[in-house]
C-alpha cells in the first residue's frame, strides 16, 4: 500500500466516523478505536457496518478480532483494496 | 407429531409453499424460504445430528447471526428431539477475551454437548470452546455428514428451548422453557392478532434471534398461524434504521416489535430522504417492550413518522420478561397507547400511585395475556390493593419451569408457580404500570446487563476501592431511555489519582471490556455506599441515596464523637424510660 493509498483510506474513514459516530477531531493511525474515538457497543458497529459498506467487503470476525486501532483498520482495508486491484 | 410443541407447529405449517420467513442483506435484497422448505431442511439437519450422537435432551448451542443457518440450526435440533440455547455472536470491533469468557460460562452452564456455528464465527470460538469443552465439539453445519432424515417426537412437558436471561454474562441465568411453555405463549401471542376481514397478518423484525422477542415473538409467532415473517439482520438496524421502515412499507407488514431505544434511534438517525415512497399505513401493531417505555418518545415517532401514514393507534406498550417465556401484559391493540401522570413525591417516597395533572407520566402496559395471573405484592408476599407500589408477581402457562440445573437461582425467583419478576409496579384501573425494579439489572437499549459486567471491570483500575463499587442503570424524568451511572469508593492515601483521572478511566475500562458508555461516574470516598449487615452492596439503595441528594461519606469517628454518640444514646434512652414510666 503506498502512502498515498493509505490516506486515501485514512480519509474515508474519517469522514465515515464524523458521519456515523459524530467522531471529532483530527483521525490518526495510532488513535485506539475503543478507548481514543471513543466508541461504545453501539457506535462500534456502526463503524464496522459503514466501512464494509464503504470499502464494499466483510471483514472477517476473525481478523477483526485484531483490529484496535485506527493503523489496523487501515491496513485491513489496504490489504482487501489491494486484493481486487486488478 | 404432538400438537402443543415446537414440532408439531412444524408439522402442521410443512405443507405451506406460500409463508415463510424472509430474509433481507445488506442490500436489501431478499431471499424467501417457505415453511415446507424449513421443515425439509430441519428434518435433514436432524438426521445429521442424529448421526453425529445427539440424542433426546441433549444442548446444542448455536451461534449465528440472522440467517438461514440459524433456522435450520433451531429446528433441526428441535426435530433431533434435543434442545438450543442460542447464544449471542460477539460484539464487532471490540476485544474478545471477555466474551470468549461468557460464552464459555454460558456453555458450561447448559452442559453443551455441541456447538454449532457460522463457519466465520467459528475460529473466535475456539478458546470459548477449548474451556467448556462440549464432548461432540464446536462444529459448522457443513461438518456433519449427511445422514437420513429424522423428527423425534418430544411432549409437551419436555424441555423444549433454554434462553439466557440476557443481561447474565457473568452468573448466567438459563431459562428452562418446556414445548408446552412455548406453545401457550406463541398461541396467546397470535390470538391477539387473527387474521380477519381479508388482512393477513405479517411481521418484519430485526431483532436478535438468540433474544425472546425476536425468537419467541417473531419466529415462533410465525411458524404457528403460519405465516410470513421479514427478518433483518440487528447490525443492519442499528447501523440504518431506515431499513426497518422501508421493509415494513415494502412488504405491507402488519405486526412488528421493538425496544423504546429503537423508537429513538430512528427518530434520531432517519431522514425524511431515505424514505421516499415508504407507507406505513399496514404498520397496524407497534409493540414496544423489553425496556421501559417513555411515552414522550412513543409520541414522537408518531409525529415523525404520521406524514408516512403510521397510525397514531399502532403504538402498543407490552411487558414481558424471558422467564415467562416473553410477553406478561399487552395493552389494546386498536386504541392509542395510555399514559397517566402520577403524583412523583407519593410514589416515589410513599409507594402510592395518585393521579396528579403535573406528575411523573408512566405508559399503561395493560392487562395480563389470556390465561396469565398477575399479583402485586408486598415483602411478605401479601396482596395489595390498587394503586399501591409492590412486586410484581407472575403465573401462567408460558411461565419457565426454572433456570436450567440451577435449584438456588430457581428458588430465589419462583414459588408455588408464581415467579417473581423483580419489577416493581401497580395496578390502576385494572392495567399494569412499572415504577421501578428491586432486581439488580442494567436495561440499556433493549437489553439487560448484570451490574457485575460494569462493577467487576473498573475493579482492577487504580485508586478503586477492591468490590466497592455499584453500577446502576435508572430511567430519568425527561430522559428517553436509561442512563448508566457507576457510584465508585476511592482507596485513601497518597497515591490515589484525582477524581478527574479516575472518571476517565473507568469510563476507558467500561468502554472496552463491557462496551457500555457511562452516563454518569460519582467518585466517593471509602464507606459512602450502603451495605446489608454481612457487608454486600446495596445497589438499589445506592441509587435511591444518590437520587434523594443522600449519598455522603460516613462522618470520621474520632474518639470525641464517639463519647458524643455514646451520651447521645443515653439521653435518648433516660427520656424514654421516663415517657414509659409517666405512662405506667
Amino acid at each position: 500500500m503506498t502512502r498515498a493509498h493509505e490516506l486515501g483510506i485514512l480519509e474515508q474513514i474519517e469522514c465515515l466516523a464524523r458521519e456515523h459516530v459524530g467522531f471529532r477531531g483530527e483521525l490518526r493511525r495510532e488513535l485506539r478505536l475503543v478507548e481514543d474515538l471513543e466508541l461504545d457497543s453501539l457506535r462500534a458497529l456502526t463503524l464496522a457496518v459503514e466501512v464494509e459498506n464503504h470499502f464494499r467487503f466483510c471483514i472477517e470476525p476473525e481478523i477483526e478480532a485484531r483490529i484496535l486501532t485506527v493503523g489496523d483498520l487501515i491496513d485491513v482495508i489496504g490489504a482487501h483494496v489491494e486484493d481486487h486491484a486488478d | 407429531m404432538l400438537t402443543d410443541t415446537i414440532g408439531g407447529f412444524l408439522e402442521s405449517a410443512k405443507a405451506r409453499h406460500d409463508v415463510g420467513l424472509r430474509f433481507l442483506d445488506r442490500q436489501e435484497r431478499a431471499t424467501f424460504y417457505s415453511w415446507a422448505e424449513i421443515w425439509r431442511r430441519a428434518s435433514s439437519v436432524a438426521g445429521r445430528l442424529h448421526g453425529e450422537g445427539i440424542e433426546k435432551g441433549d444442548r446444542v448451542a448455536l451461534v449465528y447471526p440472522t440467517s438461514i443457518d440459524f433456522i435450520d440450526t433451531l429446528f433441526g435440533t428441535i426435530l433431533a428431539g434435543a434442545v438450543p440455547v442460542p447464544l449471542y455472536p460477539p460484539v464487532r470491533l471490540h476485544r474478545l477475551d471477555d466474551y470468549s469468557a461468557a460464552t464459555a460460562r454460558m456453555l458450561e452452564a447448559v452442559s453443551a454437548k455441541l456447538v454449532l456455528a457460522d463457519g466465520r464465527l467459528r475460529p473466535i470460538l475456539g478458546s470459548a470452546a477449548a474451556a467448556a469443552g462440549p464432548p461432540l465439539g464446536c462444529r459448522t453445519l457443513s461438518d456433519l455428514a449427511q445422514k437420513e432424515d429424522v423428527t423425534v417426537l418430544r411432549s409437551g412437558d419436555d424441555l423444549a428451548l433454554i434462553q439466557f436471561s440476557s443481561g447474565t454474562t457473568v452468573h448466567p441465568k438459563p431459562a428452562a422453557l418446556s414445548h408446552r411453555a412455548v406453545v401457550a405463549q406463541t398461541k396467546a401471542l397470535n390470538a391477539h392478532w387473527p387474521d380477519e376481514d381479508g388482512c393477513i397478518n405479517s411481521g418484519v423484525s430485526w431483532l436478535p434471534l438468540y433474544h425472546d422477542m425476536g425468537l419467541i415473538g417473531c419466529v415462533m409467532t410465525a411458524l404457528e398461524r403460519p405465516g410470513t415473517m421479514t427478518l433483518i439482520p440487528p447490525e443492519l438496524f442499528l447501523a440504518r434504521p431506515a431499513v426497518w421502515l422501508r421493509a415494513l412499507s415494502s412488504y405491507r407488514a402488519t405486526i412488528s416489535v421493538a425496544p423504546n431505544f429503537a423508537f429513538g434511534l430512528c427518530i434520531e438517525k432517519i431522514k425524511d430522504e431515505q424514505l421516499v415512497g415508504v407507507d406505513l399505513s399496514n404498520w397496524t401493531i407497534a409493540l414496544c417492550g423489553a425496556e421501559p417505555v417513555v411515552p414522550r418518545v412513543l409520541n414522537r415517532f408518531i409525529e415523525t413518522f404520521e406524514p408516512f401514514g403510521l397510525r397514531s393507534s399502532a403504538l402498543t406498550p407490552v411487558y414481558g420478561l424471558s422467564e415467562a417465556t416473553l410477553a406478561v401484559t399487552f395493552s389494546d391493540l386498536d386504541k392509542p397507547f395510555v399514559s397517566r401522570r402520577f403524583d412523583r413525591d407519593l410514589l416515589s417516597n410513599a409507594g402510592r400511585a395518585v393521579e396528579s395533572e403535573d406528575g411523573l407520566e408512566l405508559a399503561s402496559l395493560g392487562r395480563p395475556l389470556e390465561g396469565v395471573e398477575l399479583r402485586i405484592v408486598d415483602g411478605d408476599r401479601s396482596d395489595l390493593p390498587p394503586g399501591v407500589v409492590g412486586e410484581v408477581l407472575v403465573r401462567g402457562p408460558s411461565v419457565m419451569e426454572g433456570y436450567f440445573d440451577r435449584p438456588n437461582a430457581t428458588q430465589e425467583v419462583m414459588r408455588d408457580g408464581w415467579l417473581d419478576t423483580g419489577d416493581l409496579g401497580f395496578l390502576h384501573a385494572g392495567e399494569l404500570f412499572l415504577s421501578g425494579r428491586k432486581k439488580d439489572v442494567l436495561i440499556l437499549r433493549g437489553r439487560n446487563h448484570a451490574p457485575t459486567e460494569v462493577e467487576s471491570v473498573v475493579d482492577e483500575i487504580n485508586g478503586v476501592r477492591s468490590g466497592c463499587s455499584v453500577a446502576v442503570s435508572w430511567l430519568p424524568e425527561g430522559a428517553d431511555g436509561e442512563l448508566l451511572m457507576l457510584l465508585v469508593e476511592t482507596k485513601r492515601g497518597a497515591d490515589r489519582p484525582d477524581d478527574a483521572e479516575l472518571v476517565d478511566a473507568c469510563r476507558r475500562a467500561v468502554r472496552v471490556s463491557a462496551g457500555l458508555e457511562l452516563d454518569v461516574v460519582e467518585v466517593l470516598e471509602p464507606g459512602t455506599l450502603p451495605r446489608t449487615s454481612s457487608g454486600k452492596l446495596r445497589r438499589a439503595e445506592s441509587l435511591r441515596l444518590y437520587l434523594a441528594g443522600e449519598l455522603v461519606a460516613p462522618e470520621k469517628m474520632t474518639p470525641w464523637r464517639l463519647a458524643g454518640a455514646a451520651f447521645q444514646g443515653s439521653l435518648k434512652l433516660a427520656r424514654l424510660h421516663r415517657k414509659n414510666r409517666s405512662r405506667g
